[in-house]
Protein backbone atom coordinates (compact mmCIF):
# COMPACT_ATOMS: atom_id res chain seq x y z
CA UNK A 1 0.00 0.00 0.00
CA UNK A 2 2.75 2.78 1.06
CA UNK A 3 4.00 3.92 -2.92
CA UNK A 4 5.78 7.02 -3.54
CA UNK A 5 4.21 10.52 -3.10
CA UNK A 6 2.82 11.63 -5.96
CA UNK A 7 0.95 14.67 -4.63
CA UNK A 8 3.02 16.88 -2.01
CA UNK A 9 2.04 20.10 -0.81
CA UNK A 10 3.81 22.40 0.68
CA UNK A 11 2.30 25.46 2.95
CA UNK A 12 -0.82 26.30 0.53
CA UNK A 13 -2.58 29.10 1.58
CA UNK A 14 -5.29 30.98 -0.87
CA UNK A 15 -6.99 33.94 -0.20
CA UNK A 16 -9.97 35.60 -2.02
CA UNK A 17 -9.55 39.36 -1.52
CA UNK A 18 -9.07 39.43 2.23
CA UNK A 19 -10.82 36.14 2.90
CA UNK A 20 -8.27 33.37 3.94
CA UNK A 21 -9.69 30.07 2.60
CA UNK A 22 -6.55 27.71 2.87
CA UNK A 23 -3.93 28.56 5.79
CA UNK A 24 -0.67 26.66 5.47
CA UNK A 25 -1.54 23.37 4.38
CA UNK A 26 1.41 21.07 3.96
CA UNK A 27 0.42 17.05 3.39
CA UNK A 28 1.12 14.35 0.66
CA UNK A 29 -0.67 12.22 -0.86
CA UNK A 30 0.70 8.49 -2.04
CA UNK A 31 -0.08 6.32 -5.32
CA UNK A 32 -2.78 4.25 -4.86
CA UNK A 33 -3.93 5.52 -1.92
CA UNK A 34 -7.51 6.65 -1.31
CA UNK A 35 -8.38 9.69 0.46
CA UNK A 36 -11.28 11.74 1.72
CA UNK A 37 -11.81 14.68 3.12
CA UNK A 38 -14.41 15.64 5.40
CA UNK A 39 -15.04 19.24 7.11
CA UNK A 40 -18.56 21.71 7.12
CA UNK A 41 -19.72 23.66 4.46
CA UNK A 42 -17.41 26.34 3.67
CA UNK A 43 -14.26 25.08 5.01
CA UNK A 44 -12.26 25.52 2.21
CA UNK A 45 -12.31 21.65 0.83
CA UNK A 46 -13.37 22.42 -2.73
CA UNK A 47 -10.63 25.33 -2.91
CA UNK A 48 -8.11 22.84 -1.67
CA UNK A 49 -8.96 20.40 -4.14
CA UNK A 50 -8.89 22.97 -6.60
CA UNK A 51 -5.57 24.24 -6.06
CA UNK A 52 -4.57 20.78 -6.47
CA UNK A 53 -4.65 21.06 -10.17
CA UNK A 54 -4.82 24.81 -10.19
CA UNK A 55 -8.33 25.77 -11.03
CA UNK A 56 -7.50 27.89 -8.39
CA UNK A 57 -4.06 29.75 -7.84
CA UNK A 58 -2.95 29.29 -4.55
CA UNK A 59 -1.71 32.98 -3.05
CA UNK A 60 1.40 31.07 -1.69
CA UNK A 61 3.12 28.04 -0.95
CA UNK A 62 3.21 24.87 -3.67
CA UNK A 63 1.66 21.91 -5.03
CA UNK A 64 4.16 19.72 -6.62
CA UNK A 65 3.11 16.46 -8.79
CA UNK A 66 5.09 14.01 -9.63
CA UNK A 67 7.81 16.21 -8.85
CA UNK A 68 6.74 18.99 -11.13
CA UNK A 69 6.04 21.95 -9.12
CA UNK A 70 2.62 22.84 -10.74
CA UNK A 71 2.90 26.56 -9.66
CA UNK A 72 5.99 27.33 -11.22
CA UNK A 73 5.84 29.29 -14.44
CA UNK A 74 8.06 26.27 -16.12
CA UNK A 75 5.44 24.06 -15.32
CA UNK A 76 3.15 23.49 -18.67
CA UNK A 77 -0.17 23.06 -16.43
CA UNK A 78 -2.43 21.92 -19.65
CA UNK A 79 0.04 18.97 -20.07
CA UNK A 80 0.09 18.21 -15.88
CA UNK A 81 -3.73 18.35 -15.74
CA UNK A 82 -4.56 15.68 -18.28
CA UNK A 83 -2.58 13.30 -15.79
CA UNK A 84 -5.18 14.58 -12.62
CA UNK A 85 -8.74 14.05 -13.65
CA UNK A 86 -11.78 15.79 -11.83
CA UNK A 87 -15.36 14.63 -11.47
CA UNK A 88 -17.47 17.85 -9.96
CA UNK A 89 -20.56 18.05 -8.10
CA UNK A 90 -22.71 19.19 -10.99
CA UNK A 91 -20.96 17.01 -13.21
CA UNK A 92 -20.27 19.33 -15.98
CA UNK A 93 -20.15 16.93 -18.81
CA UNK A 94 -20.08 19.13 -22.19
CA UNK A 95 -23.47 19.80 -22.62
CA UNK A 96 -23.06 20.38 -26.70
CA UNK A 97 -21.84 16.72 -27.20
CA UNK A 98 -23.32 13.50 -26.89
CA UNK A 99 -21.70 10.89 -24.33
CA UNK A 100 -19.33 9.14 -27.12
CA UNK A 101 -18.01 12.70 -27.79
CA UNK A 102 -17.45 13.67 -24.42
CA UNK A 103 -15.66 10.73 -23.80
CA UNK A 104 -13.44 10.74 -26.79
CA UNK A 105 -12.46 14.51 -27.83
CA UNK A 106 -9.82 14.97 -25.50
CA UNK A 107 -8.10 11.53 -26.12
CA UNK A 108 -8.60 12.66 -30.04
CA UNK A 109 -7.67 15.89 -29.57
CA UNK A 110 -4.94 16.09 -26.71
CA UNK A 111 -3.28 12.99 -26.98
CA UNK A 112 -3.95 12.61 -30.90
CA UNK A 113 -5.94 8.96 -30.60
CA UNK A 114 -7.46 7.81 -33.47
CA UNK A 115 -10.96 7.77 -33.25
CA UNK A 116 -11.65 4.05 -33.76
CA UNK A 117 -9.08 3.82 -30.62
CA UNK A 118 -10.62 6.25 -28.88
CA UNK A 119 -14.28 4.78 -29.27
CA UNK A 120 -13.16 1.47 -28.64
CA UNK A 121 -11.79 2.41 -24.97
CA UNK A 122 -15.32 4.25 -24.44
CA UNK A 123 -17.39 1.73 -25.71
CA UNK A 124 -15.79 -0.45 -23.36
CA UNK A 125 -16.66 1.60 -20.26
CA UNK A 126 -19.98 2.15 -21.12
CA UNK A 127 -20.56 -1.37 -21.38
CA UNK A 128 -18.53 -1.86 -17.62
CA UNK A 129 -21.50 0.36 -16.50
CA UNK A 130 -24.35 -0.48 -18.28
CA UNK A 131 -24.63 2.47 -20.48
CA UNK A 132 -23.48 1.65 -23.88
CA UNK A 133 -26.87 2.68 -25.00
CA UNK A 134 -26.37 5.98 -24.30
CA UNK A 135 -23.75 6.75 -26.41
CA UNK A 136 -25.55 8.91 -28.59
CA UNK A 137 -27.68 10.47 -25.89
CA UNK A 138 -27.11 14.10 -24.87
CA UNK A 139 -26.23 14.97 -21.46
CA UNK A 140 -29.95 16.64 -20.47
CA UNK A 141 -31.17 13.41 -21.57
CA UNK A 142 -29.53 11.66 -18.78
CA UNK A 143 -30.33 11.27 -15.62
CA UNK A 144 -27.70 12.98 -12.26
CA UNK A 145 -26.59 9.21 -11.86
CA UNK A 146 -25.76 8.38 -15.17
CA UNK A 147 -24.57 11.78 -15.98
CA UNK A 148 -22.11 11.74 -13.10
CA UNK A 149 -20.96 7.95 -14.20
CA UNK A 150 -20.25 9.21 -17.53
CA UNK A 151 -18.11 12.39 -15.77
CA UNK A 152 -15.96 10.05 -14.23
CA UNK A 153 -15.18 7.66 -17.47
CA UNK A 154 -14.72 10.84 -19.53
CA UNK A 155 -11.68 11.42 -16.45
CA UNK A 156 -10.28 8.07 -17.03
CA UNK A 157 -10.58 8.06 -20.35
CA UNK A 158 -7.37 10.31 -19.90
CA UNK A 159 -5.79 8.01 -18.32
CA UNK A 160 -5.44 9.87 -14.92
CA UNK A 161 -2.54 9.29 -12.17
CA UNK A 162 -4.78 10.88 -9.53
CA UNK A 163 -8.29 11.35 -9.63
CA UNK A 164 -10.12 13.90 -7.52
CA UNK A 165 -14.03 14.15 -6.69
CA UNK A 166 -15.86 17.17 -5.20
CA UNK A 167 -18.64 16.10 -3.46
CA UNK A 168 -19.44 13.91 -6.76
CA UNK A 169 -22.71 12.23 -4.90
CA UNK A 170 -24.28 15.50 -3.36
CA UNK A 171 -26.46 16.93 -6.76
CA UNK A 172 -28.09 13.65 -6.84
CA UNK A 173 -31.36 11.98 -6.14
CA UNK A 174 -30.93 9.38 -3.26
CA UNK A 175 -31.75 6.56 -4.95
CA UNK A 176 -28.72 7.25 -7.91
CA UNK A 177 -25.99 7.69 -5.00
CA UNK A 178 -25.11 3.81 -4.96
CA UNK A 179 -24.81 3.67 -8.28
CA UNK A 180 -21.67 6.47 -8.56
CA UNK A 181 -20.73 5.39 -5.47
CA UNK A 182 -19.84 1.60 -6.25
CA UNK A 183 -17.79 3.44 -9.35
CA UNK A 184 -15.41 4.75 -7.03
CA UNK A 185 -15.26 1.95 -4.82
CA UNK A 186 -14.43 0.16 -7.90
CA UNK A 187 -12.04 2.16 -9.08
CA UNK A 188 -10.45 1.90 -5.41
CA UNK A 189 -9.93 -1.81 -5.47
CA UNK A 190 -8.28 -1.12 -9.11
CA UNK A 191 -5.75 0.52 -7.19
CA UNK A 192 -6.23 4.68 -8.28
CA UNK A 193 -5.21 7.10 -6.48
CA UNK A 194 -7.78 9.39 -5.20
CA UNK A 195 -8.93 12.26 -3.19
CA UNK A 196 -12.52 12.65 -2.76
CA UNK A 197 -14.76 15.55 -0.90
CA UNK A 198 -17.32 14.01 0.26
CA UNK A 199 -20.31 14.24 2.84
CA UNK A 200 -20.90 10.31 2.65
CA UNK A 201 -19.90 9.22 5.98
CA UNK A 202 -20.39 5.28 5.83
CA UNK A 203 -18.47 5.16 2.36
CA UNK A 204 -15.70 7.57 3.61
CA UNK A 205 -14.85 5.15 6.34
CA UNK A 206 -15.37 1.97 3.90
CA UNK A 207 -13.25 3.17 0.98
CA UNK A 208 -10.67 5.56 2.15
CA UNK A 209 -6.98 4.59 3.72
CA UNK A 210 -7.06 7.73 4.94
CA UNK A 211 -9.26 10.96 6.34
CA UNK A 212 -8.74 14.46 6.57
CA UNK A 213 -10.97 16.67 8.23
CA UNK A 214 -10.66 20.30 6.66
CA UNK A 215 -11.97 22.85 8.75
CA UNK A 216 -11.55 26.61 9.21
CA UNK A 217 -8.50 26.27 5.95
CA UNK A 218 -6.76 23.86 8.13
CA UNK A 219 -6.27 20.38 8.45
CA UNK A 220 -7.47 20.16 11.71
CA UNK A 221 -7.06 15.83 11.64
CA UNK A 222 -5.17 13.33 9.36
CA UNK A 223 -5.95 10.22 10.36
CA UNK A 224 -6.40 6.34 9.15
CA UNK A 225 -10.26 5.62 8.41
CA UNK A 226 -11.31 3.74 11.85
CA UNK A 227 -9.37 5.76 13.98
CA UNK A 228 -10.76 9.11 12.60
CA UNK A 229 -14.82 8.45 13.14
CA UNK A 230 -13.39 6.06 16.49
CA UNK A 231 -11.27 8.02 18.18
CA UNK A 232 -11.12 11.35 17.35
CA UNK A 233 -9.06 14.08 18.36
CA UNK A 234 -9.93 17.52 17.54
CA UNK A 235 -12.69 19.50 19.03
CA UNK A 236 -14.28 20.60 16.24
CA UNK A 237 -14.08 16.74 14.37
CA UNK A 238 -15.69 15.16 17.81
CA UNK A 239 -18.70 18.06 17.70
CA UNK A 240 -18.85 17.79 13.84
CA UNK A 241 -19.28 13.74 13.64
CA UNK A 242 -21.81 13.99 16.86
CA UNK A 243 -24.12 16.41 14.11
CA UNK A 244 -23.66 14.05 11.36
CA UNK A 245 -23.56 10.24 12.69
CA UNK B 1 -62.14 58.74 -53.04
CA UNK B 2 -61.29 56.32 -49.88
CA UNK B 3 -58.77 55.56 -48.40
CA UNK B 4 -57.70 52.02 -49.32
CA UNK B 5 -58.39 53.45 -53.16
CA UNK B 6 -55.98 55.71 -52.13
CA UNK B 7 -53.54 53.64 -51.09
CA UNK B 8 -53.83 51.22 -54.28
CA UNK B 9 -53.62 54.28 -56.67
CA UNK B 10 -50.49 55.36 -54.99
CA UNK B 11 -49.54 52.16 -55.52
CA UNK B 12 -49.87 51.30 -59.08
CA UNK B 13 -48.58 55.27 -59.81
CA UNK B 14 -45.68 55.18 -57.30
CA UNK B 15 -44.28 51.89 -56.45
CA UNK B 16 -40.75 52.37 -58.34
CA UNK B 17 -40.10 54.65 -55.19
CA UNK B 18 -40.77 52.25 -52.69
CA UNK B 19 -39.05 48.97 -54.31
CA UNK B 20 -35.70 51.57 -54.90
CA UNK B 21 -36.34 52.15 -51.11
CA UNK B 22 -37.17 48.86 -50.32
CA UNK B 23 -33.56 47.88 -51.96
CA UNK B 24 -31.61 50.18 -50.41
CA UNK B 25 -32.98 49.49 -46.75
CA UNK B 26 -32.65 46.35 -47.23
CA UNK B 27 -28.85 47.04 -48.70
CA UNK B 28 -28.16 49.58 -45.72
CA UNK B 29 -29.61 46.60 -42.74
CA UNK B 30 -27.56 43.98 -44.28
CA UNK B 31 -24.43 45.97 -44.06
CA UNK B 32 -24.76 47.47 -41.26
CA UNK B 33 -25.77 44.11 -39.42
CA UNK B 34 -22.88 41.72 -41.72
CA UNK B 35 -20.33 45.01 -40.30
CA UNK B 36 -21.54 45.19 -36.85
CA UNK B 37 -21.13 41.22 -36.36
CA UNK B 38 -17.99 41.40 -37.71
CA UNK B 39 -16.44 44.44 -35.44
CA UNK B 40 -18.53 43.45 -32.57
CA UNK B 41 -16.90 40.57 -32.61
CA UNK B 42 -14.07 42.00 -32.04
CA UNK B 43 -14.99 44.53 -29.59
CA UNK B 44 -16.49 41.47 -27.52
CA UNK B 45 -13.11 39.71 -27.78
CA UNK B 46 -11.59 42.86 -26.61
CA UNK B 47 -14.34 43.81 -23.93
CA UNK B 48 -13.23 39.82 -22.67
CA UNK B 49 -10.05 40.03 -22.76
CA UNK B 50 -7.10 40.31 -20.24
CA UNK B 51 -5.25 43.37 -21.59
CA UNK B 52 -6.66 46.35 -19.50
CA UNK B 53 -6.38 49.33 -22.09
CA UNK B 54 -8.26 47.21 -24.54
CA UNK B 55 -10.79 46.43 -22.24
CA UNK B 56 -11.75 49.39 -21.35
CA UNK B 57 -11.78 51.29 -24.63
CA UNK B 58 -14.15 48.16 -25.09
CA UNK B 59 -16.27 49.20 -22.18
CA UNK B 60 -16.61 52.97 -22.91
CA UNK B 61 -17.29 52.36 -26.41
CA UNK B 62 -19.96 50.19 -26.07
CA UNK B 63 -21.08 52.06 -23.13
CA UNK B 64 -21.39 55.97 -24.93
CA UNK B 65 -22.72 54.56 -28.27
CA UNK B 66 -25.08 52.53 -26.34
CA UNK B 67 -25.67 55.78 -24.22
CA UNK B 68 -26.53 58.56 -27.38
CA UNK B 69 -29.11 58.50 -30.01
CA UNK B 70 -28.28 57.20 -33.06
CA UNK B 71 -29.63 60.15 -35.01
CA UNK B 72 -26.74 62.04 -33.47
CA UNK B 73 -23.87 59.53 -34.67
CA UNK B 74 -24.98 59.46 -37.94
CA UNK B 75 -25.35 63.42 -38.02
CA UNK B 76 -21.65 63.26 -36.11
CA UNK B 77 -20.48 60.72 -38.59
CA UNK B 78 -21.66 62.45 -41.39
CA UNK B 79 -21.65 65.81 -41.27
CA UNK B 80 -18.55 65.94 -38.47
CA UNK B 81 -16.01 63.63 -40.04
CA UNK B 82 -15.89 65.53 -43.29
CA UNK B 83 -15.37 68.86 -40.80
CA UNK B 84 -11.87 67.13 -39.51
CA UNK B 85 -10.89 66.34 -42.78
CA UNK B 86 -12.48 62.80 -43.13
CA UNK B 87 -14.47 62.04 -46.11
CA UNK B 88 -15.56 59.45 -47.73
CA UNK B 89 -14.76 59.45 -51.44
CA UNK B 90 -17.45 59.43 -54.23
CA UNK B 91 -17.92 56.61 -56.50
CA UNK B 92 -19.05 57.74 -59.99
CA UNK B 93 -20.84 54.76 -60.67
CA UNK B 94 -22.99 54.34 -57.79
CA UNK B 95 -24.94 57.70 -56.92
CA UNK B 96 -25.05 59.14 -53.68
CA UNK B 97 -22.12 56.65 -52.66
CA UNK B 98 -20.38 58.72 -49.54
CA UNK B 99 -23.92 59.27 -48.12
CA UNK B 100 -24.67 55.70 -48.67
CA UNK B 101 -21.23 54.94 -47.06
CA UNK B 102 -21.42 57.62 -43.58
CA UNK B 103 -25.24 55.67 -43.14
CA UNK B 104 -23.88 52.41 -43.26
CA UNK B 105 -20.93 53.52 -41.36
CA UNK B 106 -22.84 54.76 -38.82
CA UNK B 107 -25.60 51.86 -38.60
CA UNK B 108 -22.85 49.98 -38.58
CA UNK B 109 -20.88 51.20 -35.50
CA UNK B 110 -23.82 51.28 -33.48
CA UNK B 111 -25.19 47.95 -33.97
CA UNK B 112 -21.53 46.82 -33.29
CA UNK B 113 -21.35 48.03 -29.54
CA UNK B 114 -25.20 46.23 -29.48
CA UNK B 115 -23.74 42.78 -31.04
CA UNK B 116 -20.78 42.99 -28.68
CA UNK B 117 -23.10 43.12 -25.39
CA UNK B 118 -25.13 40.47 -27.18
CA UNK B 119 -21.65 37.94 -27.74
CA UNK B 120 -20.65 38.82 -24.13
CA UNK B 121 -23.58 37.76 -22.43
CA UNK B 122 -24.26 34.87 -24.34
CA UNK B 123 -20.71 33.47 -23.63
CA UNK B 124 -21.22 34.10 -19.94
CA UNK B 125 -24.51 32.49 -20.23
CA UNK B 126 -22.92 28.98 -20.75
CA UNK B 127 -22.32 27.71 -17.14
CA UNK B 128 -18.74 28.37 -15.70
CA UNK B 129 -18.73 24.54 -14.92
CA UNK B 130 -18.15 23.85 -18.74
CA UNK B 131 -14.85 25.76 -19.12
CA UNK B 132 -13.31 24.24 -15.52
CA UNK B 133 -14.16 20.70 -16.91
CA UNK B 134 -13.06 21.64 -20.42
CA UNK B 135 -9.82 23.02 -18.73
CA UNK B 136 -9.27 20.01 -16.10
CA UNK B 137 -9.22 17.54 -18.75
CA UNK B 138 -6.16 19.06 -20.59
CA UNK B 139 -7.90 21.71 -22.78
CA UNK B 140 -6.13 25.23 -23.34
CA UNK B 141 -8.03 28.11 -22.99
CA UNK B 142 -8.77 28.83 -26.94
CA UNK B 143 -9.68 25.13 -27.35
CA UNK B 144 -11.78 24.93 -24.87
CA UNK B 145 -13.74 27.99 -25.92
CA UNK B 146 -13.97 26.63 -29.87
CA UNK B 147 -14.89 23.12 -28.71
CA UNK B 148 -17.16 23.41 -25.65
CA UNK B 149 -18.26 27.61 -24.90
CA UNK B 150 -18.83 28.80 -27.98
CA UNK B 151 -20.70 25.98 -29.82
CA UNK B 152 -23.25 26.61 -26.76
CA UNK B 153 -23.06 30.26 -26.82
CA UNK B 154 -23.54 30.50 -30.64
CA UNK B 155 -27.48 29.08 -29.35
CA UNK B 156 -28.08 32.11 -27.15
CA UNK B 157 -26.16 34.12 -29.57
CA UNK B 158 -27.96 33.70 -32.64
CA UNK B 159 -31.70 34.88 -32.15
CA UNK B 160 -30.37 37.98 -30.01
CA UNK B 161 -28.33 38.75 -33.75
CA UNK B 162 -31.83 38.21 -35.57
CA UNK B 163 -33.61 40.61 -33.26
CA UNK B 164 -30.62 42.43 -33.80
CA UNK B 165 -31.20 42.56 -37.52
CA UNK B 166 -35.04 43.06 -37.19
CA UNK B 167 -33.90 46.52 -35.18
CA UNK B 168 -31.75 47.60 -37.59
CA UNK B 169 -34.12 47.29 -40.71
CA UNK B 170 -36.21 49.52 -38.39
CA UNK B 171 -33.84 52.36 -37.40
CA UNK B 172 -32.16 52.14 -40.60
CA UNK B 173 -35.31 54.53 -41.66
CA UNK B 174 -33.41 57.14 -39.65
CA UNK B 175 -30.71 57.42 -42.82
CA UNK B 176 -33.05 59.02 -44.85
CA UNK B 177 -32.71 62.87 -42.84
CA UNK B 178 -29.20 62.45 -44.47
CA UNK B 179 -30.49 62.29 -48.19
CA UNK B 180 -30.12 58.22 -48.21
CA UNK B 181 -33.07 57.01 -50.49
CA UNK B 182 -34.03 54.33 -48.13
CA UNK B 183 -37.91 53.47 -48.04
CA UNK B 184 -38.36 56.12 -45.49
CA UNK B 185 -36.91 59.07 -47.99
CA UNK B 186 -38.86 57.34 -50.51
CA UNK B 187 -42.03 57.61 -48.75
CA UNK B 188 -41.58 61.36 -47.95
CA UNK B 189 -41.09 61.74 -52.24
CA UNK B 190 -44.33 59.99 -52.95
CA UNK B 191 -45.49 62.39 -50.04
CA UNK B 192 -44.22 65.71 -51.51
CA UNK B 193 -45.11 64.39 -54.76
CA UNK B 194 -49.02 63.62 -53.87
CA UNK B 195 -49.96 65.11 -50.76
CA UNK B 196 -50.88 62.40 -48.96
CA UNK B 197 -49.13 61.37 -46.11
CA UNK B 198 -51.69 58.79 -44.41
CA UNK B 199 -51.77 56.49 -47.05
CA UNK B 200 -48.08 56.97 -48.02
CA UNK B 201 -47.02 56.41 -44.69
CA UNK B 202 -49.52 53.64 -44.14
CA UNK B 203 -47.85 51.86 -47.01
CA UNK B 204 -44.35 52.27 -45.57
CA UNK B 205 -45.86 51.23 -42.23
CA UNK B 206 -46.88 47.74 -43.90
CA UNK B 207 -43.74 47.29 -46.18
CA UNK B 208 -41.26 47.85 -42.89
CA UNK B 209 -43.78 45.28 -41.21
CA UNK B 210 -43.35 42.78 -43.97
CA UNK B 211 -40.09 42.67 -43.98
CA UNK B 212 -39.22 42.91 -40.54
CA UNK B 213 -41.96 39.78 -40.12
CA UNK B 214 -40.12 37.91 -43.09
CA UNK B 215 -36.61 38.34 -41.11
CA UNK B 216 -38.44 37.06 -37.70
CA UNK B 217 -40.33 33.95 -39.08
CA UNK B 218 -36.48 32.87 -40.89
CA UNK B 219 -34.95 33.37 -37.44
CA UNK B 220 -37.40 30.95 -35.78
CA UNK B 221 -36.93 28.60 -38.42
CA UNK B 222 -33.26 28.84 -38.07
CA UNK B 223 -33.38 28.33 -34.06
CA UNK B 224 -35.59 25.68 -34.34
CA UNK B 225 -33.15 23.95 -36.88
CA UNK B 226 -30.33 24.18 -34.54
CA UNK B 227 -31.88 23.01 -31.31
CA UNK B 228 -32.99 19.71 -33.22
CA UNK B 229 -31.84 16.64 -31.40
CA UNK B 230 -30.60 17.67 -28.30
CA UNK B 231 -32.17 20.18 -25.26
N1 LIG C 1 -14.17 32.15 -6.30
C1 LIG C 1 -14.39 32.55 -5.04
N2 LIG C 1 -14.40 33.86 -4.74
C2 LIG C 1 -14.61 34.28 -3.48
N3 LIG C 1 -14.80 33.46 -2.43
C3 LIG C 1 -14.79 32.14 -2.65
C4 LIG C 1 -14.59 31.61 -3.97
N4 LIG C 1 -14.62 30.27 -3.89
C5 LIG C 1 -14.84 29.96 -2.60
N5 LIG C 1 -14.94 31.08 -1.84
C6 LIG C 1 -15.15 31.12 -0.40
O1 LIG C 1 -14.17 30.30 0.20
C7 LIG C 1 -14.72 29.60 1.30
C8 LIG C 1 -14.45 28.14 1.14
O2 LIG C 1 -15.22 27.66 0.06
P1 LIG C 1 -15.15 26.18 -0.45
O3 LIG C 1 -13.73 25.82 -0.74
O4 LIG C 1 -16.10 26.07 -1.59
O5 LIG C 1 -15.66 25.37 0.79
P2 LIG C 1 -16.28 23.90 0.86
O6 LIG C 1 -16.05 23.23 -0.45
O7 LIG C 1 -15.55 23.25 2.01
O8 LIG C 1 -17.72 24.07 1.18
C9 LIG C 1 -16.18 29.98 1.37
O9 LIG C 1 -16.33 30.97 2.35
C10 LIG C 1 -16.47 30.51 0.02
O10 LIG C 1 -17.47 31.49 0.08
MG1 LIG D 1 -17.41 22.50 -1.88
Amino acid sequence: MEGNNIIQVRNLCKSFGNLQVLNDISTDFKEQQVVSIIGPSGGGKSTFLRCLNLLETPTSGKVIFNDVNLCSKDADINVQRQKIGMVFQHFNLFNNMNVMKNLTIAPMRIKGKSKEEAEEKAIGFLKRMGLEDKATSYPAQLSGGQKQRIAIVRSLMMEPEVMLFDEPTSALDPEMIGEVLDVIKQLAMEGMTMLIVTHEMRFAREVSDRILFLDGGKIDEDRTADEFFDDPHSPRLISFLQKVL
Amino acid sequence: MGFFEQIAVIITRYYPYFLEGVKNTLIIAAMSVVLGVVFGTLMAIMRMCRIKPLKWIAMAYIEFVRGTPLMVQLMFIFYGLPMVGIEFPDVSWIPNFSRFMAGIVAMSMNSCAYVAEVIRSGIQAVDEGQMEAARSIGFKYGESMKLVILPQAIRNILPALGNEFVTVIKESSIVSVIGISDLMYGTNGVIALTYRSLPCLAIAACIYFVLTFISSRLIAMLEKRMKHGRK
